[in-house]
C-alpha cells in the first residue's frame, strides 16, 4: 500500500501544522502544514542537522502567527508553500517534500510509494 | 577584570505566551515583566521582538538580544567603561548599567551582579573506599524532587570569526580560555569565576550568527537527569542528551525551544584557575561526549574561517 492516511483536511485548522509518524518509529518524522483549502506535506528534519526534528513540542511547527515554518533547535526559518530556508543556519536549503494526496472524502494521504528517501536519522 | 559570569540573557521573541510556558516548566520562577529568575536571581528575561526598549536584533534569525554580565563591583564597571570606550559606544543606561558590542556584533551589559549567594547542599555520592558523602538511612532517590536551575552558567554563541571573537574577550575584557576546538572557537571564563566556561564560541558563515544555547547550574547530576524527564513528561523534545561532556566534564540534557535556541541543564562543571594549561582536540562527537543516552553524531554545525583573515 503506497497511501498512507494521515488526517481528514478538516482536523486541521487554517495556518495549523501536525507531525505523524507512519513508520511507527515512535516519534514523528512527516508533518503536514493547512494554509487556506491547501495543504502541504514535509519530512520533519531540518536541512542544517539532517535527522534532526523540527519542533519544541509536539505539533509546534510555526511561529505564533502561524506564518512561518520554525526549527525550534537553532531558530530556520522555512516558507510554508515551498519548504525553502529564507533566514537561519541553514538559509538557501529547503525542506523535503513529502508527496500528499487528497481523497474525495477529505483525507489526506502521504504518497509513500513516490518517496525516494527515507527521512534522515541521528539515532 | 572581575567579571563573574553571565547575569541575564535578553531575547525579542516572536511567541511570548509559549516562553513563558516554558521557561516555567523548565523550572524558573517569573517575577514579573517578562524576567523569569533561577535560585540566585539570574535569568532570563524575553520581551516581544517588536519592543523599541530591546537593542537591536542581529541580521540573521537569532532572537537573543543582549547579554549581561554581572562584575564585582563600580570599579568594574569604570574600568570596563574606560576600556571599551577606547574605540566603541559605552552608553551609561538609567539603571546604572553598561551597554556596548562585542567585535561580533552581539550586545552586551554590564551590571555589578545581582547574584545571591546560594548555601545548598551538592549531589551526594557515595562509593566503596570513600569516605561517606550521604549519611545512613538518607535517601538518595526522590521521584517527587522538583529540581529548580540554581545559577545561569553559560551561553554559547554562533559567531563568523572564531579568532577575532575570542580575542575581544581575551584582551579586552580579560576572559581566559580553558579550551579550545581546533578551528572551531574557545571555551573561556571571566577572571571572578572558576566555572571552566561561561562563554563557548563555535565558528559558522555569517548568516549563522546568533545563539546556538544557553545553561543553568542544576546541583547534580541526578538533577539534571530528573529535570530533564520533568520537561519530557511535559512533552517538551529533547536536542541531545543526557550525556556528559569531556571539556568542562558538565552533565548535560539540551532541549529545543521557543527561544530559536536551545536551553540545556548542566550540573557539576570542572573548576579552574591561573596553573591550568588549555587543551585543544578536534570538533565531534568523540570529543564532546564522555557518554550518551540518545546519540547524536553532529551537535552543531560549523564553517570554515572567513576568507581574507588577517
Amino acid at each position: 500500500m503506497g497511501l498512507m492516511f494521515l488526517c481528514y483536511l478538516d482536523d486541521l485548522s487554517d495556518r495549523e501544522a501536525r507531525g505523524f509518524d507512519p513508520w511507527q518509529e515512535g516519534r514523528d518524522s512527516v508533518f503536514v502544514v493547512r494554509k487556506g483549502d491547501s495543504v502541504y506535506g514535509y519530512f520533519d528534519s531540518c536541512p542544517h542537522l539532517e535527522g534532526m526534528p523540527l519542533p519544541w513540542r509536539k505539533d509546534a511547527y510555526l511561529d505564533a502567527a502561524g506564518q512561518e515554518i520554525v526549527c525550534a533547535a537553532h531558530g530556520a526559518r522555512f516558507n510554508i508553500v515551498s519548504g525553502a530556508c529564507f533566514i537561519g543556519p541553514c538559509k538557501g536549503q529547503s525542506l523535503t517534500p513529502v508527496p500528499l494526496t487528497f481523497s474525495e472524502d477529505g483525507r489526506i494521504l502521504a504518497r509513500l510509494e513516490e518517496l525516494t528517501i527515507t527521512p534522515g536519522r541521528a539515532d | 577584570m572581575n567579571i563573574i559570569g553571565p547575569d541575564s540573557l535578553v531575547f525579542g521573541v516572536d511567541d511570548i505566551e509559549a516562553c513563558t510556558q516554558y521557561l516555567t516548566d523548565y523550572g524558573l520562577e517569573s517575577v514579573g515583566e517578562g524576567r523569569f529568575e533561577a535560585l540566585d536571581g539570574t535569568s532570563v528575561v524575553i520581551r516581544s521582538k517588536d519592543d523599541a526598549s530591546l537593542p537591536p536584533p542581529l541580521e540573521t534569525a537569532t532572537q537573543l538580544r543582549k547579554t549581561v554580565y554581572g562584575v564585582a563591583d563600580q570599579k568594574v564597571l569604570d574600568d570596563i567603561e574606560a576600556e571599551l570606550s577606547k574605540d566603541r559606544e559605552v552608553k551609561r543606561l538609567s539603571d546604572g548599567s553598561l551597554e556596548s558590542v562585542d567585535d561580533m556584533g552581539f550586545t552586551l551589559g554590564f551590571q555589578v551582579s545581582v547574584r545571591k549567594s546560594l548555601s545548598m547542599a551538592a549531589e551526594a555520592v557515595n562509593a566503596p573506599g570513600a569516605p561517606k558523602q550521604r549519611d545512613v538511612n538518607v535517601i538518595g532517590a526522590e521521584p517527587d524532587a522538583d529540581p529548580r536551575p540554581r545559577t545561569l552558567s553559560h551561553v554559547v554563541y554562533f559567531v563568523p570569526d572564531h579568532a577575532k571573537a575570542e580575542a575581544f574577550y581575551a584582551d579586552r575584557l580579560g576572559f581566559v580560555t580553558t579550551d579550545r576546538f581546533t578551528g572551531v572557537g574557545p571555551f573561556m571564563r571571566p577572571a571572578g569565576t572558576e566555572d571552566h566556561h561561561t562563554l563557548f564560541m563555535i565558528q559558522t558563515p555569517p548568516h549563522m550568527k546568533g545563539c546556538e544555547h544557553f545553561t543553568f547550574h542544576m546541583g547534580g547530576p541526578t538533577e539534571v537527569m530528573q529535570a530533564g524527564t520533568r520537561m519530557v513528561n511535559k512533552g517538551y523534545q529533547s536536542f541531545w542528551g543526557p550525556g556528559r561532556h569531556i571539556f568542562g566534564s558538565n552533565w548535560f540534557w539540551y532541549f529545543k525551544s521557543p527561544l530559536g535556541c536551545n536551553m540545556e541543564y548542566d550540573a557539576d562543571m570542572d573548576l579552574h584557575d591561573e596553573s591550568w594549561k588549555a587543551r585543544e582536540a578536534e570538533i565531534g562527537a568523540d570529543t564532546s561526549q564522555v557518554f550518551l543516552f540518545q546519540h547524536r553524531e553532529k551537535w552543531a554545525p560549523t564553517g570554515p574561517p572567513p576568507p581574507n583573515k588577517a
